[in-house]
């Protein structure tokens, strides 16, 4: 999990901040209606609570002090202060349970919207930024986002409420007094503008500790053989003192803000609001009688004020996480890095499948180029293979072939046509491309060759996995075809992982075929099945093969030999060998004991 | 309550900030009950027309020597009572650790990471809420509430106090029992969270394959279906939540309505004074917070002794691998001889070696092939002594393995394992794990042993670059030459390599082998492969088939009889010399 960063906060002017929470609250736009009536709600409730001290109020003023005692209008009295109770709670309910369900829905859209907007991203972006960090912006800081709204949705907008309205009441009661009590505004705004200065500071050092710390723990976990058999768990338990004494310095420093600032603060802020209200009606009863109701409403006005505000106080620092995470999820929804463009609205298709790279010059950061004027043609039905040592640019040709980063100089073109033109959908249709890992899905077997294809009968999917050699392994394992992929698929092996993505790509049965041939630990038998369904799968398709083991690719129409992002040999793979140059070297070294067993048959 | 108990070690510990924390608790609790005092008696001079400058004056000093005292002494609380919470937290997370690092992989192999996680974060959080919150919520519910109600009863009315009470204690027993559905439904709408983030994490980890197929649109509508899930269960906790408001409200409305309804009666009765009725309803709203309290407490302490209970078991494993108290402190060196009938993993059935039988001679190499799970791994790891239980014995000198200190033999082994795991550091740190101290050239040195220091020179930052789960990504090829190098800048007397060359191109494969060879004149090496070609030069190649040594010689000497090895040699000849022209 990504940390919060402190610098990200320090960034934010006054200015970012304020222009973040209004880009939140423009979420709330759908909602007017379902906002109207909780609003509603909130007015009823609001409404109620204040009244109940008003009844009182007439209750001692009217009727206990003047020791009048009438039985009708005391039932009146008795039975509206009850009857307002229960319909207020009974209102109450639904009123937070309906902000909440405000706030939970307005997430989920930002939610499919970073997701949406992430799909839509092009490679580039998921090369510079750890897959776990987009993951963080999605979930984890949309969540963040989601406490703020719950919070400010309801505890804000309804304290707020509770404010106004108690200040209303309260010059209503008695304009003087009322005029004296404003005077708590400034001290509360004060106490919370230093409260929040404080905690938010200290409140993000103590989340960034704490997610050092777990960041610390759960790689010592994974790594823990590694350390064990290294001898450094003296050091390393060292290291997660230290951090952890941070983390604990930090939770300390929180726990002193909060004691200053925070429920003690504002207590000590009622005590003073309650030696205005007794002054106040002390002073005024030298001179004049007072009405006692008066000073009850007061005085339980006051406690009711309070709470409220403890309720924000203690709700800032959600506030302000929220911000911070609103900021970087806004960060990703604003990014230009989109997917390179197609003409979407084009009705070109691929009909022979001929592919053609023109005079192509790419580089990934704009600096280095990787690719240097690459030329080659693919005629329908034939394959190229691409060799060539680790970072020769092998892999760009295939990346920038299935459009995953846009290239500046030179051009594809398939079918005479630039690759630009056709649509996006045409390109996914006609063109498959089986990786190098083979990534499976949590699902079922089943699931990971279909992909989101639902209209593939079983007969179609059984049939594309017998055509890759599939069926026999899949019909063995437990449930066959409905057999659970857990974990990326780590029960099955590598081997057969593969064979599901051949069978995954067969079952869309594209026109160009991209592969990018897998190279870690196959067991023979595997290898032989998975040889026997590429070629079988390369029949009629016009394939371009990235291969690291030659043998597999002895029957290609062209093979071009890579070297830092330049074709330097060409030809088939008899004309290479003949050619004695970097291929013929690639192709001893691969066998190492080549010439030994030569000499020996010889 | 129980966990209060379990925790007495703690509270002994830590007995002073308890102690002194208690006692302002209590003393904040009395200085609570002044306030209300005071509009009490100001409301009856008021009343009573009995008011003079002198009196307000005096009254409101208490009032802001009461407020003062409080402030003061609620701070000094919190430190004492959540500082310490905070420090048991600490110290409980230190010692997880330190249990961390003592348990073998027999340990790991049981338990998933994500779990041993949760105990390090949700629980201790859960016992930190005991220690801190939970210490608080039964004294102050205790005090506050005791005396206010003593209060009300002994300076108002103790008849009107029994009738306002009543209500009161459904208060406690609503919220405990809100909080434990709450807790549940919590639990529920975590999963669906977590859910959730697997399948945003899922779709990153895969958006290539997503984007070769064109499923952009397919898998968001996967995504908003499961964002759903999350909305609607998250609404389930929403309802309970809100619950919690609304019924306070009833029942201390109910509360103040006894209050207000009977205490004017007996005013009127002159048993009680406007302002007394007045003092006593600000009292009844004291009382909200400890009854609340009382019903968190509750679901605090339920929670804190589930966790501490999960802490404490997962405190009280062993470790299956720890040194003799006659450990020799000798650096084991000789030859290595392994001699074992059976190994079975702990807790499954079937072996995983059996009958392996062979000596390796000091500065020798051994190779060891064969196919996946044919026990290659298994056979280096109990020359390090992640496993022990195995019938025979390996000697590693003129002593077995067992008769060292553990760190004796660790420190001799250099082991490049599989997964090739790097830490969140910067390369220099990562090859220097084993001496953090070490000079550049050592570094440099082992890292182009390893074949990797120009592709250091290349990254951005050099042998500052970051790797690991949170820096820059790397090819596997460069994450197992970095491991490589990690294990020779020790200069190991015993190099494992396990399987360590296989995302490597073949001329570095041959490179790395070939410094290895000049380089490590002397001093043993063990290297399981898949390629043939990495274990071709050894002394003594091994073929593991099920756990058992199939066959074994030079690679001249298998190649001399039939076998597998021959057999998968030709098999890798074979196809090539076709290609050759059949020369």
């Amino acid at each position: 999990m990504e940390d919060i960063k402190m610098e990200d906060t320090a960034q934010l002017t006054e200015k970012e901040q304020k222009r973040v929470l209004s880009r939140l609250l423009s979420y709330t736009k759908p909602h007017k209606k379902e906002l109207i009536v909780a609003f509603s709600l909130l007015v009823l409730t609001t409404l109620g609570e204040l009244a109940s001290p008003i009844l009182v109020k007439i209750f001692i003023d009217d009727y206990l002090a003047p020791g009048n005692l009438v039985f009708k209008p005391l039932v009146i009295l008795g039975a509206s202060y009850l009857g307002i109770q229960f319909v207020k709670s009974f209102l109450l309910f639904f009123q937070l349970v309906k902000f909440q369900e405000i706030a939970l829905k307005i997430i989920q859209q930002l939610r499919i919207d970073i997701f949406s907007k992430v799909q839509s991203l092009g490679l580039k972006y998921f090369d510079q930024t750890p897959a776990g960090s987009i993951v963080s912006r999605v979930t984890n800081d949309t969540e963040a986002i989601k406490d703020m709204f719950v919070t400010v949705l309801s505890t804000f907008i309804q304290s707020g409420f509770l404010l106004i309205g108690i200040f209303i009441t309260m010059f209503i009661l008695d304009v003087k007094l009322a005029l004296f009590c404003l005077i708590f505004i400034p001290l509360i705004l004060l106490v919370m503008s230093l409260y929040r200065k404080f905690s938010s500071r200290f409140y993000l050092e103590m989340r960034e500790r704490l997610s050092q710390l777990n960041a610390k723990l759960s790689e010592s976990l994974q790594g823990m053989s590694i350390i064990q058999v290294f001898r450094q768990e003296k050091r390393l338990r060292k290291e997660f003192e230290v951090i952890n004494d941070k983390h604990y310095d930090a939770g300390m420093k929180n726990i002193k803000i909060d004691g200053l600032l925070l429920r003690p603060a504002v207590d000590l802020i009622f005590i003073l609001g309650l030696i205005i209200v007794l002054n106040y009606f002390g002073l005024t009863s030298l001179d004049s009688p007072v009405e006692i109701g008066v000073l009850y409403a007061f005085v339980n006005y006051l406690e009711r004020f309070f709470e409220p505000v403890n309720n924000m106080m203690m709700r800032l620092s959600l506030y302000q996480q929220a911000i911070v995470a609103g900021a970087r999820v806004f960060r990703i929804l604003d990014k230009q890095e989109l997917a390179p463009g197609q003409n979407d609205e084009s009705k070109l298709s691929i009909e022979k499948g001929r592919i053609e790279f023109k005079n192509l010059t790419f580089s990934y950061d704009g600096k280095r180029d990787v690719l240097k004027n690459i030329s080659f043609t693919a005629n329908p039905g034939e394959t190229v293979a691409l060799v060539g040592h680790t970072g020769s640019g092998k892999s760009s040709i295939i990346n920038l072939l299935m459009r995953f980063y846009e290239f500046e100089k030179g051009d594809i073109l398939i079918d005479g046509q630039s690759i630009r033109h056709f649509s996006k959908d045409e390109l996914r249709e006609k063109m498959g491309l089986v990786l190098q890992d083979s990534f499976l899905f949590y699902g079922t077997v089943r699931d990971n060759i279909t992909l989101h294809n639902h209209h593939l009968t079983d007969e179609q999917v059984e049939e594309a996995a017998q055509f890759v050699q599939a069926h026999t392994f899949i019909e063995k394992l437990e449930d066959s075809y409905h057999h659970k992929v857990v974990e990326r698929g780590s029960t099955l092996s590598s081997g057969q992982r593969q064979l599901i993505a051949f069978a995954r790509t067969i079952a869309a049965n594209p026109k160009i075929l991209v592969l990018d041939e897998a190279t870690a630990n196959i067991d023979t038998e595997t290898e032989e099945a998975i040889q026997t369904a590429l070629s079988k799968m390369r029949k009629g398709r016009t394939t371009i093969a990235i291969a690291h083991r030659l043998s597999t690719i002895q029957d290609a129409n062209l093979i071009l030999v890579l070297h830092q992002g330049e074709i330097v040999e060409r030809g088939t793979h008899q004309e290479l060998l003949a050619l004695g140059g970097l291929y013929h070297k690639m192709f001893l070294l691969q066998n190492g004991a080549l010439e030994r067993l030569e000499d020996v048959m010889h | 309550m129980k966990v209060f108990l379990d925790l007495g070690w703690f509270f002994k510990q830590e007995k002073k900030a308890y102690i002194f924390g208690t006692v302002i608790l209590l003393f904040v609790a009395l200085l609570q009950l002044v306030p209300p005092k005071v509009i009490g008696v100001i409301a009856d001079h008021i009343n009573n027309g009995t008011m003079t400058k002198g009196l307000l004056l005096e009254w409101m000093t208490v009032l802001v020597g009461a407020g003062l005292g409080m402030y003061i002494l609620r701070y000094f609380w919190r430190i004492m009572i959540f500082g310490s919470a905070v420090k048991l937290s600490k110290q409980l997370r230190n010692g997880l650790y330190q249990h961390f690092t003592n348990m073998s992989p027999s340990f790991y192999q049981k338990r998933r990471i994500g779990d041993l996680m949760a105990h390090a974060t949700n629980d201790l959080q859960a016992i930190q809420q005991t220690a801190g919150l939970g210490v608080l919520t039964l004294v102050d519910s205790l005090s506050t509430g005791g005396f206010v109600i003593l209060a009300m009863a002994f300076t108002i009315s103790w008849k009107l106090t029994l009738i306002c009470l009543i209500p009161m204690p459904f208060m406690a027993i609503l919220t405990s029992w809100f909080g434990t559905m709450l807790h549940r439904t919590f639990h529920k709408a975590q999963e669906a969270f977590s859910d959730l983030n697997d399948k945003t994490q899922e779709s990153i980890s895969g958006i290539k394959v997503i984007k070769t197929f064109g499923q952009e649109k397919e898998d968001i509508e996967d995504f908003r279906k499961k964002s759903q899930d999350v909305v609607e269960k998250n609404i389930v906790v929403a309802k309970i939540d809100s619950l919690y408001d609304p019924t306070i409200s009833i029942i201390v409305g109910i509360s103040f309505f006894l209050a207000i309804t009977f205490g004017s009666k007996f005013v009127l009765a002159g048993e009680l004074t406007i302002g007394e009725l007045i003092a006593f309803t600000t009292y009844l709203g004291l009382l909200i917070w400890p009854m609340l309290a009382f019903g968190w407490l509750f679901n605090i302490v339920e929670r804190g002794r589930a966790s501490y209970d999960r802490v404490a078991a997962l405190l009280r494993e062993k470790s299956d691998i720890t040194d003799r108290s006659d450990a020799l402190e000798i650096i084991p060196s000789g030859d290595i001889h392994y001699d074992i009938e059976k190994f079975t993993f702990p807790g499954e059935n079937k072996p995983m070696l059996k009958n392996i039988n062979f000596t390796l001679n000091r500065g020798e190499t051994l190779g060891i092939v064969g196919k996946t799970g044919a026990g290659k791994t298994t056979l280096l790891k109990l020359l390090i002594r992640e496993f022990e239980d195995y019938e025979g014995g390996i000697n590693f000198g003129s002593h077995t393995l067992q008769e060292y200190k553990l760190e004796k033999l660790r420190e001799v082994i250099g082991y490049v394992p599989q997964d090739h795991f790097l830490f969140s550091a910067s390369v220099a740190d990562n090859i220097a794990f084993t001496n953090p101290n070490a000079p550049k050239e050592d570094i440099f040195g082992a890292a182009k042993l390893a074949s990797i220091h120009d592709d250091i020179l290349q990254f951005t930052e050099g042998y500052q670059t970051v790797v690991g789960e949170r820096g820059v990504s790397l090819s596997g090829g460069q994450k197992q030459r970095i491991s490589i190098a990690r294990a020779l800048l020790m200069n190991p007397e015993v190099l494992l390599l396990d399987d360590s060359l296989s995302a490597v191109d073949a001329k570095t494969e041959e490179a790395i082998l070939s410094s290895l060879r000049k380089n490590r004149e002397g001093k043993t090496t063990i290297i399981t492969s898949h390629r043939l070609s990495a274990i071709q030069h050894a002394n003594l190649i091994l073929v593991l088939d099920n756990g058992e040594v199939i066959e074994r010689g030079t690679h001249e000497e298998l190649m001399a009889a039939p076998g597998w090895y021959k057999e998968m040699y030709l098999r890798q000849q074979l196809e090539e010399l076709v290609e050759h022209g059949g020369h």
